[in-house]
Order: C-alpha cells, then structure tokens, then sequence
C-alpha cells in the first residue's frame, strides 16, 4: 500500500499521529513526516488514520 | 522576560473576559485585534488574529487549556472534577488510548449511513409545526434534532430526549461566563446524568452487546481495566451525551439566527440543499458556538517577540480569529465563497471527536429546513445565553411561509 497525504489540506491536527503513531510523526519542525509504503501488518492503523483525519487529507493506494 | 517583551506585553490592549457583557463580537475586540495580535485579560492573554491561532491551537508547547475552567472560575464540586478527568482534559499517552477508542463510533463512514436517519428526525420535527407558519426554533427544533441524533447514535430510547436536553442544557452552564453562580444547578444536573450514564450502562450490561459505542465501551472495560476503566467508562458515557447535544443545539439556533439576517442566502440554500455542508462551515466561521478554545504553557517560551511563561492561559478567540481581516478580506456572510478553515470544531490533538457527526445533521439539518421554511422572520424576541464561552439562543421563535 502507499499512502498518500494532500499537504494542501493538512492542517497538522496530527489525529493521524494518535491514530498511527508507527507510521506517522511531526519532525522537530513541526512538519508531518509519515511512511510512505508501510508493511502490511500497519494497514489496519494507516485506514484508521484515514478515517480519522479532520480534513480527510489522508488517502490509501493499493499496490506496492 | 526580556525588556523589549515586557514593553510589547504592557502596551497590548485589555479585555475583561470575566465581564458576562464581554463579547467576542464586540468593537473592542475588532479593535484589539487592529492593534496587537493578542490583548491581555484578567487571566493570560487573548489571541485575536487567524494566523496565530492557527499556529498556536497545535503548537506542542501549549496543552489543552479548558481542564483548568473550573480553576480560573473559582469552582469545585462534581461537575468540575467530571471536567477535569474527561477526555478533552487528558494529555499524552492516556488522551491518545481514550482517543483511539472512541474514534471508531464517530468515523465518516458512520455518517453517510445515518444521512437517511437525520432527514427522517428533521422531517418529523418540521411536519409538527410547519402547518403553524411558526415554531420556537430551539425548542421545537435545535433541541429536539441535535438530542434524538444522540440517543439515535448511542442506542437510547427515543422517549428520554427531552429529559437528557434539560440537564445538557443545565450543565452547559459551566461552559459560560456564569458558570461560579450557576453551580448549584449544575452539579445537580451533572448528578442526574451520572445516575443515567451508571443505569444505562447497567441495563446494557444485562444484554448482549453489540456494536453501539456504549457496549464497545463496555466490553473494552470489561477486557482490560487499564484499557478503560471504570470512571473512565462512566466519564465517558457522561461526555457522548453531554458533548453531542449542548454544542448542536447551540449550533443550530445560531445558524437560524445567522440566516433570519441574510434571507438570501436561505433562500439560495433553500434552492441547493448541496450547499448544506458549506452553510455548516460558514455559520461556525461567523458565529461558531465554541467562540473560544483554551491552551496552557507547559513550557516558557517566547511567540513573536512575547514570553509565555510555562502555566499561561491562551484564549485562542476563534471567533474573532475568523473575521480577521487579513485572511478574510472580504468576511460578510456567504454559504458559497471559498474560505480557509474556521476553528469552530478547535483543532491539533484536540479537535472535536464528533465533527463528522455535528456537521453531517448540521448539514443535512439547515437544507431540509431551507427547503421547507420559506421566509423565515424573528417572531418575537429571542433569549440568549451570556455571548461569551459557549453562546446560542436558549429561545427563537421564528415564523415562515406555510409551504
């Protein structure tokens, strides 16, 4: 799977970090850092984190 | 706290956020937010500008600042510790596990199967007084609609609503400037929705669970204690009831409020009910109930040019936020311009669990009612809650066109 974030409408609640906190983190700047090809076993806390986001700025490829 | 901070902190305008007159919508706080990106208060600052509070309402030096309410007002007793415990005042690892447990009930998916379901509540409401040509919005509406999407979603039985709105209406008191005088009555209410939340969990104990948010609960606290424990459990059935009417009813009597001024833009929506969402946004940017969210320093720190020292409050005024000129050049009233996010749901770790929710029978709410209440007018005079803190009419009667 591949994961995919719409910087645009981000607005770094950071849900998805709660969420998915083995894929995704805010670096020392501030800015959303996220795996962008995570394993298998993380699908079910990448679709969480998708389901979760306030702006629904989070979509899921399928695919390597 | 550097000289040249000192002078800049000094020289910031003044707001008297504990005055029930003050107003978030008031001149002097237009004024305020002119003159300096924040205006000092009787307890910490008032951030007034859009690009600040966008910042600051996700900033990891601050933390949610609203458990320390009850505090500043002066206020213990039950109502205060409930506060005090929930969700929204937790922090770190144990707001996250509440968090991740109680998202799955509030998910969008969630939403888009129960579209039919608000239409249906809406429907019924209107049919019992669109004969008339006039209703008491909040009571034959708001009210009803935003606490029978509550027990519709938490399982409850259809006939408690009305009970269940008067003590979220009574405990929405703490969340205003009276909150100190109005204990009395709060803590009573609060008392009462306990008793509900320990019967309703006892009653849905006895029978096989499903996957309601309530039996989740449940089963989560009978699994693992640390996981969810009983206070926890408790505090949390009080919070899904509470949280979801007080705020949708206030919501909803402020859009009808918002629209009897701008028959246009009712009649427009009126026409699109697709605008439905769209209306939900622009209401909450110009007249959001939640007019302000509250942070605390956990940590000194210096924001433009500023020290905050570490235990601080930051009033972060969404509602003057949202009309600032700078992001908003031109901010009157209209369902179909294009605009950045207001902060009427707070937003970061913190933002509002059952958004989806709230603007889903928000939306579905005000295009069913554009649709059938044609011209709507003030019919009488409206009372309101204190303009500050959680705001909203507490009576609107309107009168329409018989369709």
């Amino acid at each position: 799977m591949k994961i995919c974030v719409d910087l645009k409408k981000c607005q770094l609640h950071g849900q998805c970090i709660i969420a998915a906190p083995e894929i995704f983190s805010f670096n020392d700047n501030g800015e959303l850092k996220w795996i962008e090809s995570p394993d298998e076993p993380l699908r079910k806390q990448a679709e969480d984190a998708a389901d979760v986001c306030p702006e629904q700025a989070i979509t899921i490829e399928q695919g390597s | 706290m550097t000289t040249q901070a000192n002078v800049l902190y000094d020289d910031a305008p003044y707001l008297n956020v504990r005055d029930e007159g003050f107003s978030i919508r008031s001149v002097e706080v237009t004024n305020a937010r002119e003159k300096s990106w924040f205006a000092r208060t009787p307890y910490g600052i008032a951030v007034l500008r859009y690009a600040d509070m966008q910042k600051l309402l996700r900033d990891p030096r601050l933390r949610q600042g609203a458990y320390a309410w009850p505090r500043l007002n002066g206020v213990t007793g039950l109502f205060a510790s409930w506060w005090s415990r929930m969700l929204l005042s937790q922090e770190g690892a144990d707001h996250a596990r509440l968090r991740r447990l109680a998202n799955p009930a509030f998910s969008p998916a969630l939403v888009t199967a129960l579209k039919p379901t608000f239409a249906k509540i809406a429907g019924e409401l209107i049919d019992k007084f669109s004969g008339a040509g006039e209703c008491e919005f909040v009571g034959e509406f708001a009210e009803p609609y935003a606490t029978r999407v509550i027990t519709t979603l938490l399982g409850l039985p259809d006939d408690e609503w009305q009970r269940l709105a008067q003590l979220a209406s009574e405990m929405g008191l703490a969340l205003g400037v009276t909150f100190k005088a109005d204990v009395v009555r709060i803590d009573a209410a609060t008392q009462k929705m306990f008793d509900y939340a320990r019967s309703l969990i006892e009653e849905r104990s006895a029978k096989e669970l499903g996957d309601d948010f309530i039996s989740i609960l449940i089963k989560t606290n009978r699994e693992n204690q640390e996981a969810l424990s009983d206070e926890e459990l408790y505090d949390m059935v009080v919070l899904a009831i509470f949280g979801g009417i007080d705020t949708t009813r206030n919501q909803l009597g402020l859009a009808m409020d918002v629209f009897l001024a701008h028959p246009e833009q009712w009649k427009l929506l009126g026409e699109k009910p697709e605008l439905g969402r769209a209306a939900v946004e622009e209401v909450m940017r110009v007249r959001p109930t939640v007019t302000w969210v509250t942070r605390e320093a956990v940590q000194d720190f210096e924001y433009n040019g500023v020290a905050i020292a570490k235990g601080t409050t930051l009033h972060l005024f969404g509602q003057a936020a949202c009309s600032d000129p700078r992001e908003f050049p031109d901010a009157s009233f209209d369902i179909t311009a294009v605009r950045k996010p207001h902060f009427g749901f707070g937003g970061g770790t913190h933002h509002c669990l059952g958004h989806f929710i709230a603007r889903g029978d928000m939306s579905e709410a005000l295009a069913i009612l554009a649709h059938r209440l044609k011209r709507p007018r003030l019919n009488g005079e409206a009372t309101w809650l204190p303009d500050s803190g959680n705001t909203g009419p507490n009576t609107l009667p309107i009168a329409f066109d018989r369709s």
